[in-house]
């Protein structure tokens, strides 16, 4: 502070005591602002967590769980909606996973500074800023017109199309992340180029591939917007990706615009239990990342 | 500068090995009027080359004098990047392994290369060494056991890891990592091993371990070693080639290189006048 003894060759004169004091000032300004702002960030998303889990928890029963979407007064669940979340966004992965893993192979290990690769890269990262609307849109356009009615699996394909480009990103930001040494160590045994990037390249980097894949379920799970226009929802208990299939954000939408009192409290159960999940699954991102650095 | 060097007489490896005649020796490589590119700037020119079967030549010179260069010419590691061409020849089993249709992987099991820094594959230490096997040779899993073990043996690693074959490679230690890169190498058997200052990033005593290690090599392969280190040259090779701005300046029997050296560029780097 200003009363540090002054040693001999740094004695303050006064022109730059001004300085020094409106420099901590500054300083003290910038700090608080942080603060500040730190604050109304971590403000906001703890107001939203508090609020699910005040609304939320008191409809989490059994019977959410084990029952269907029912009328209002009827004591209807969630069940099939949560069900329905689970087996759309996972046929979405099996769906998405395997062509944006493997254009971010080719991105990052064939095409790499190619006209065509900088063309997919473009057209990718597009993709990953494209309104979700616009995508639902368009496999109604795509896949429900022309069968003429809506089902889970278009929702499942809407849901595809929105994972891909995160999964194309983190893969090829992965594999640039091996060093090319490995690469070069691999070649130089005599091992041709698919064995090096399959068995090396994409094994060093499968801990963050794997990152990009869970964050690609965590993004699409919660997603409204595409389903609407394709799997449209369902109020009863189906398995079955042809027929219209509901699940957990199309229902929060539907109940939370309802003006039935059990209905409203079911949509902000269902709001806490997409938060939850999406919650567990950057928690165990997080880990596998710290895991994997070690 | 000319090739015709490496002919001459060699009296002694400096590193105290029994007295060789390297005239006699077949030549498991000759590198002919070779000229390299780095896109249009030229990194090595008009070298000519010999490597005496079963020794150590040893490749000396200022960064960016073209040693490395060269050393990944005789594997064909610069195919892997487009805009780098070489002219000339390289003669390998009666073969100019520049010429197109060469078959590289092959080339390259029987060309084994190390690197400067250990590279360790993200498996297991028996499977990095299993990976070279493999991509060359179907064997039952008995003989894979055996193979695994006899290249561990001989690069002294096989104390410090039998009880854990299945650990990560990544887990050692960077000389581990590196005599382990050298076990891989060899297991596939190759002829003609390559080492690119495979010692820069070790400790002094796990750079005495692979020294040692080079000396055992050198019975059963060709090596070819880039170091910056003249006393690593002194003690391993048994010629030695000094290159400055891409030119093979001068190439002779490692006693006369350090000793009586014919250019006097030679011998200003030698004794440290720069580099």
């Amino acid at each position: 502070m200003a009363s540090s003894p002054p040693a001999s060759s740094l004695s303050v004169s006064g022109k730059s005591r001004s300085r020094a004091l409106q420099r901590k000032a500054m300083d003290r300004l910038a700090t608080v602002l942080s603060w500040c702002a730190t604050f109304l960030v971590v403000f906001v998303l703890g107001s939203i967590l508090w609020t699910l889990l005040k609304n939320g928890l008191p409809g989490l029963t059994a019977a959410l769980f084990t029952r269907s979407m029912g009328a209002p007064g009827q004591g209807g669940g969630l069940a099939n909606a949560i069900v329905g979340s689970i087996l759309q966004t996972g046929l979405a992965i099996l769906l998405g996973a395997p062509a944006g893993l493997m254009t971010g192979i080719y991105l990052a290990e064939y095409g790499s500074h190619s006209r065509l690769a900088r063309a997919v890269r473009f057209v990718s990262d597009m993709l990953l800023s494209a309104p979700s609307i616009l995508i639902g849109l368009f496999i109604y356009m795509a896949l429900v017109a022309p069968l003429g009615h809506f089902s889970g699996f278009a929702g499942s394909v809407a849901l595809a199309i929105l994972a891909m480009p995160i999964m194309v990103r983190t893969t090829e930001d992965m594999l640039r992340l091996v060093p090319l040494s490995m690469r070069e160590a691999g070649i130089a045994l005599g091992a041709p180029k698919w064995r090096v990037i399959l068995f090396i390249c994409v094994r060093a980097a499968r801990g963050g591939i794997i990152t990009g894949v869970l964050l690609a379920i965590a993004r699409v799970a919660g997603e409204t917007a595409p389903l609407l226009f394709t799997s449209l929802g369902n109020s009863e208990w189906s398995l079955d990706m042809r027929r219209p299939m509901a699940s957990l954000p199309v229902a929060i939408y539907q109940y939370a615009g309802s003006a039935y009192q059990d209905w409203m409290q079911q949509a902000w159960t269902g709001a806490l239990l997409v938060t939850l999940g999406v919650l567990i699954i950057n928690i165990v991102v997080r880990i596998g990342i710290r895991g994997g650095r070690t | 500068m000319n090739g015709e060097a490496a002919s001459g007489t060699m009296q002694a490896g400096a590193s105290g090995t029994p007295q060789v005649d390297e005239a006699a020796r077949p030549l498991a490589i000759q590198v002919r009027n070779l000229d390299f590119y780095y896109g249009k700037t030229r990194a090595l020119h008009n070298i000519s080359l010999d490597f005496p079967e079963r020794s150590v030549t040893g490749m000396i010179g200022p960064s960016g004098c073209g040693k490395s260069t060269l050393l990944r010419i005789l594997n064909r590691m610069y195919d892997l990047y487009p805009g780098q061409r070489a002219t000339g020849e390289v003669l390998y089993d009666g073969q100019n392994i520049l010429a197109p249709g060469v078959d590289l992987n092959l080339l390259r099991s029987r060309i084994g290369m190390v690197f400067q820094k250990p590279t360790p594959f993200p498996m297991s230490i028996y499977d990095n060494i299993a990976f070279g096997i493999r991509l060359h040779e179907r064997v039952s899993r008995s003989e894979m056991d055996g193979r695994v073990e006899d290249a561990l043996r001989r690069v002294a690693l096989w104390a410090e890891v039998k009880d854990r074959l299945q650990a990560s490679a990544t887990a050692m230690s960077g000389g581990q990592q590196q005599r382990l890169c050298i076990a891989r190498t060899i297991a596939t058997r190759p002829e003609i091993i390559l080492l690119d200052e495979p010692t820069s990033a070790l400790d002094p005593v796990s750079t005495a371990r692979i020294e040692e290690l080079l000396d055992e090599l050198k019975g059963d392969f060709t090596i070819a070693i880039v170091t910056h280190n003249m006393q690593q040259a002194a003690r391993c090779a048994d010629q030695v080639a000094f290159f400055y701005l891409g030119e093979l300046v001068e190439v002779d029997s490692t006693a006369r290189m350090f000793t009586t050296p014919r250019e006097s560029r030679t011998q200003d780097y030698i004794t440290g006048r720069f580099g």
